[in-house]
């Protein structure tokens, strides 16, 4: 029995590969698929973003020009007009900038933030660590949607508020894990003889753990984005978006309380609701294979030691 | 011990913190705070306002407006809301039963529905079947609430004319609020199975990986055996966490699907207060709920503790 136990523990591959067998888990099948799907994420996700960046190719008209009110889908307008008579397929393609602009530049501040606090407090430790974990958790508590509609609702805000306020309310599971990895990151050997040979903390943390952190940082980033983006549609719905800003969520609210539900427009309320949930879908499905990616190297790291 | 003390102050804090933005939010915020306290709509007179705003101590010092805050909500007294023409406390009683309700019942079947099936998931990840459950259950968890509210209350409420499409009930026995219920309470669940089955399954996977699992299956268990009476246990415990950190979230879909619903709980409140700017009701609206997550979280600590028996032992 224990030279057994030994022959598993020095061959893991090979105890892999029997516990594969012997529990009908195929994990390289599994890995292939994972695969599969980062990479249809990111293709579809490039898309998205090509529609974000040049709307004009693909646009029909402009969003703000004017037609007939509440028509129904023709050759003229693939997805009719709306309310005000602007063209349905226009809007949708000049959404996509807002939409994913907002869900990235607040998932930016998060990061950032998190990534600074999650560094710090992993680095330094003791006290610093205590306290910022501390506040860490007591912001974690706190309820981040009604949160964000009191602020709203105050506020009035335009949509550089909305980032801001997304962005910093959102940082607190980015700085854990930072603070984790780094945790780990600051007790091997380069790091080590970093110190030894007198380089400040700063330097340190700027050229020896931060690009071991950004493995960890990318998918995080990604589902950061991607709840930032159901965060904007959830508060445009509830009427604290910005209206002069037409995002996807704008469109869907308006869809709800202009008269296209009880119309029964259904080429006014489905396309951006489509629209938020694919893109959404597949930047947080690039992001869980990007996190599936990082296990792996994790444990290709222990296996070889 | 130490770990006890320490989870106690967090949660004091955190409580401290939510006490204090509530108290901040109308006196920071740009406009006359008495106008803020009151809600924008309402018009009143500018002798009027002096008087509220002596009332409301608002020209006495910041320290002196806390405590007094302070003591307000220990007797319970969350402001008056002038668009109601109710103290809000009394407003939120009547509302905040159904939304507790409503939450509970779509949490609970949730929470059981995601766990199972994601537990079956994790186990045989490759097979057509579970694949395609869990492309599901990914593409349900990006929607929006409110969209997938949305479709629900279109195709089975309107098109197919299955269910009613408005309130809790028409006449209150529980069959007829049970028939209400339906549509928004699947949603609900759906959503918040959506959650734990992602959890529960890469939990299962990394759980099966381990030796004991391999032990079990040596001794000549059954998969069901394994995965119900060994596996299941140990990759449940993620699951407490999430819920405790969802509760916020779980709520916060909640308050969408009940405007969608239009049930008369929280959520349409809100609504209400949003667009009349009624500034009483969403404070007393955000206290509630940043209270009910935080009990919530405290629950779920201490559900931790019976679960997990590493927990209570000294490390």
């Amino acid at each position: 029995m224990m030279q057994e136990e030994a022959y598993i523990r020095e061959r893991p591959r090979k105890w892999k590969d029997f516990l594969a067998h012997n529990l009908n888990l195929d994990i390289r099948k599994y890995k292939r698929n994972l695969k599969k799907l980062n990479r249809g994420g990111l293709f579809l996700f490039t898309f998205f973003l090509i529609l974000a960046l040049f709307p004009s190719l693909f646009a029909p008209y402009s969003p703000t020009e004017r037609f007939i009110p509440y028509e129904a889908p023709s050759t003229a307008h693939l997805l009719g007009t709306n309310d005000i008579g602007n063209d349905i397929l226009s809007e949708l393609v000049y959404g996509a900038r807002i939409s994913l602009m907002v869900g990235f530049a607040s998932a930016s501040i998060s990061t950032l933030i998190g990534l600074m606090i999650g560094l710090f407090s992993g680095y330094f430790r003791g006290t610093p660590d205590e306290l910022l974990m501390g506040f860490t958790d007591v912001v974690l508590i706190i309820p981040k949607i009604p949160l964000i509609i009191i602020l709203g609702a105050f506020l009035h805000p335009s949509i550089w508020i909305l980032i801001l306020v997304l962005g910093l309310l959102s940082w607190e599971s980015i700085a854990r894990v930072v603070r984790s990895k780094t945790l780990q990151i600051r007790e091997t050997g380069y790091v080590k003889s970093a110190r030894c040979m007198g380089f400040s903390s700063f330097h340190i943390m700027v050229s020896d753990i931060f690009p071991n952190l950004i493995h960890v940082l990318l998918p995080k980033f990604m589902l950061a984005t991607a709840s930032a983006m159901i965060s904007e549609a959830s508060l445009s719905f509830l009427g604290l978006g910005d209206i002069s800003m037409k995002s996807w969520g704008i469109m869907l609210s308006f869809a709800f309380s202009r008269g296209g539900f009880i119309r029964d427009m259904w080429w006014w309320y489905l396309p951006p609701g489509i629209c938020i949930t694919l893109c959404v879908m597949f930047i947080a499905l690039m992001g869980f294979g990007f996190e599936g990616r990082e296990k792996e190297n994790g444990k290709r790291g222990v296996d070889s030691e | 011990m130490s770990e006890v003390i320490k989870k106690t102050l967090r949660y004091a804090a955190s409580f401290f913190l939510i006490v204090t933005l509530n108290f901040a939010f109308p006196r920071l915020m740009p406009g006359d705070p008495v106008k803020n306290l009151i809600g924008e709509d309402v018009y009143v007179s500018e002798t009027v306002m002096e008087e509220l705003r002596a009332e409301m101590g608002l020209n006495m010092p910041l320290y002196n407006q806390f405590t007094a805050y302070i003591g307000d909500l220990l007797r319970f007294d969350l402001g008056y809301s002038y668009h109601l023409h109710s103290p809000v406390a009394e407003v939120l009683r009547e509302r905040i039963g159904w939304t507790i309700l409503f939450v509970g019942v779509s949490v609970l079947l949730g929470t059981v529905l995601g766990t199972l099936l994601g537990a079956y998931s994790g186990w045989k990840p490759e097979t057509k079947a579970n694949r395609l459950v869990c492309y599901g259950f990914i593409a349900l968890s990006c929607t929006p609430p409110y969209f997938l509210a949305l479709l629900f209350l279109e195709i089975f409420a309107f098109k197919l004319g299955l269910f009613p499409f408005k309130g809790f009930y028409d006449i209150p026995t529980p069959e007829n609020i049970m028939y209400h219920m339906f549509l928004p309470v699947t949603v609900m669940t759906l959503f918040s199975a959506s959650r734990n089955f992602l959890i529960m399954r890469g939990s299962v996977i990394q759980e099966k990986g381990q030796l004991y699992a391999l032990y079990a299956r040596a001794k000549g268990l059954y998969d069901t055996a394994i995965l119900f009476r060994h596996v299941m246990k140990n990759a449940s415990l993620p699951i407490i966490t999430l819920l405790a950190l969802d509760v916020g979230f779980l709520f916060s879909g909640a308050l969408f699907t009940e405007i969608v619903f239009s049930l008369n709980g929280m959520g349409t409140l809100i609504y209400d207060a949003i667009i009349g700017k009624d500034y009483p009701v969403l404070q007393g609206s955000f206290l509630v709920i940043a209270l009910a997550v935080l009990l919530a979280n405290m629950l779920a600590d201490l559900l931790y503790a019976v679960a997990d028996p590493r927990v209570r032992r000294p490390a």
